[in-house]
């Protein structure tokens, strides 16, 4: 016998819960993420940042669980979507031989798997380019780390990697919100605008600031012109 | 009726259709191409068919399967894809309520049967669709004694909910959720009749056992996972709201952390 936790884990809206939770979490993380970035914008240098990257190291072990947790996330939530994704597939094995939408898709809805994917391609460049400078198990030093950033975003090849990867996260982010809370149950015509407004709002400011980033290192290779 | 207003005499439509044939499930289908000549703007796409099939019929051809029954929009039987669109172009207007005037002489139209792994072809556009009639048959009833007919309102019922019952209930079972579905859910079908039994009183007792039992169902036919994409919405000829599908999320966890299977003494001393 299959305990109840198991069936509800195994059944198909068990297992969307479980992305949409997930999927969740990772947006609160990519929030925090995007507080620590914007003070890059305050002072390329990298003064700010280096206060900022001393704080989370001083966290010590507690910065370690929280990476762990962070994979885990990741790995739940990518892990359930690919294969959500391949169940689709095997869902419909004779494809239309046309298909024309009646007004329920979106871009954004349509591609969660391919913007998935770009996200993770994305994530593996970014690990290895800032978190993995010092090896697995030594974080990177907080007085250089600003340096390093500018550096890799200010050539073409870095801030074209960056911005395209944060346009993946918006068009991901654009049918995510949304989407989670009617996997959770929670729609009512009450506040179905306002939900579809805060998701609209997280998914162009958060790609938006994230992506301004590197457009802004091209430009002006860390020599901001208001600092 | 004055003489010699349009182009095409009559005034009828000349379409190039393409339809899927198939003889089987086990066979291989293709689309057929039939050119079709002076067809009534004032007919409906099944009668178009009908026509159709009486020219082949004369020709000393097979033809075209396709489902129907009540043609006015009630049994849920018709349903085809017409240029990629359940149903075809219009919204709340099942197969056999879609009138050819929608359409423009010269046209083409492909025609194929729903599609998915829960539905296969059984031959051209016949789809079979008794996985839905195993999920009802876990739990898409009422099966506690209710009693003899009771004096109308000695049961209350809040208006809202019996107007949320009601639009669930007009669900007909057509299955254009699962055909307009990108990964070809059934969340909508089920998402729907979870809502009006569960909504009412005498659908209550039963609503968290129901909502165990008939996705547990769905899932084991092979149906795919509900992306949020909300085309079975926009396909439905019944506009059945995807706020069902939040309901039916929300009850499926709760049933999931509450339900509790009967005991064997019984309640009682
Ligand atoms: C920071 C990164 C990410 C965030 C914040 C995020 C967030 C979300 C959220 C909130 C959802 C909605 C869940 C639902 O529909 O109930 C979602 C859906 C999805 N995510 Fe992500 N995600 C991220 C990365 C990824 C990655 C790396 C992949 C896969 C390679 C991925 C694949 C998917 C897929 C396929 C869906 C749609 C699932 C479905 O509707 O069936 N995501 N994501
Ligand atoms: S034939 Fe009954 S709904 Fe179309």
């Amino acid at each position: 016998m299959m305990s109840r936790c198991q069936v509800f884990l195994r059944s198909s809206i068990g297992k969307k819960l479980l992305m949409a939770l997930t999927g969740l979490f990772l947006i609160g993380f990519l929030v925090a993420h995007l507080a620590g970035n914007l003070t890059l914008f305050v002072d390329a240098d990298g003064g700010a940042m280096a206060v900022y990257a001393q704080k989370l190291a001083d966290l010590g072990p507690l910065l370690w669980i929280a990476e762990v947790g962070l994979f885990v996330l990741f790995v739940v939530h990518l892990g359930l979507g690919m294969r959500a994704a391949m169940e689709n597939r095997e869902a419909r094995p004779a494809r239309y031989k046309d298909t024309a939408p009646k007004g329920g898709r979106s871009p954004a809805s349509v591609t969660m798997i391919a913007t998935g994917v770009v996200i993770l391609l994305f994530l593996i460049v970014h690990l290895i380019d800032f978190r993995l400078v010092d090896g697995l198990f030594a974080h990177p030093e907080p007085a250089t780390l600003a340096k390093v950033v500018v550096e890799r975003l200010s050539s073409p090849l870095g801030a074209a990697i960056y911005f395209f990867g944060m346009v993946a996260l918006g068009v991901h982010l654009w049918h995510a919100f949304q989407s989670a809370l009617q996997t959770l149950g929670l729609r009512h015509p009450a506040y179905d605008k306002s939900i579809k407004c805060v998701g609209a709002v997280l998914a162009v400011g958060v790609a938006g600031l994230f992506a301004a980033f590197p457009v802004l290192c091209l430009i002006y290779k860390g020599d901001w012109p208001w600092s | 009726m004055s003489a010699g207003h349009d182009d095409h005499g009559s005034g009828g439509l000349d379409l190039t259709l393409h339809i899927w044939r198939q003889e089987s499930s086990e066979a291989q289908g293709r689309f057929e191409t039939y050119p079709l000549h002076d067809v009534s703007p004032d007919m409906s796409f099944l009668e178009m068919l009908d026509v159709l099939n009486e020219q082949l019929v004369r020709e000393g051809r097979e033809p075209v399967e396709f489902d129907h029954d009540c043609r006015e929009g009630i049994c849920g039987s018709c349903g085809v894809m017409i240029n990629g669109q359940a149903h075809g172009p219009d919204r709340e207007t099942a197969t056999c309520q879609l009138h050819m005037r929608r359409f423009k002489s010269g046209e083409t139209i492909f025609i194929e049967p729903f599609r998915a792994r829960a539905f296969p072809v059984l031959r051209d556009l016949v789809v079979d669709r008794s996985a839905f009639d195993r999920i009802m048959s876990k739990g898409g009833f009422v099966s506690v004694n209710t009693g003899a007919a009771r004096d109308a309102n000695s049961i209350l019922i809040p208006k809202e909910n019996a107007d949320l019952a009601m639009d669930a209930a007009a669900c007909i079972g057509c299955g254009a959720c699962v055909a307009a579905c990108p990964n070809a859910a059934a969340m909508l079908f089920v998402g729907a009749k979870i809502s009006h039994l569960g909504l009412l009183p005498q659908g209550r007792p039963e609503r968290s056992r129901r909502v165990l039992a008939m996705v547990a169902q769905m899932d084991a036919e092979g149906f795919g996972n509900c992306g949020n994409i909300y085309e079975c919405e926009a396909a439905c000829p019944k506009a059945i709201s995807v706020e069902n599908i939040a309901r039916l999320n929300r009850d499926y966890l709760i049933a999931s952390a509450t339900e509790r299977p009967p005991t064997a003494s019984g309640g009682g001393a």
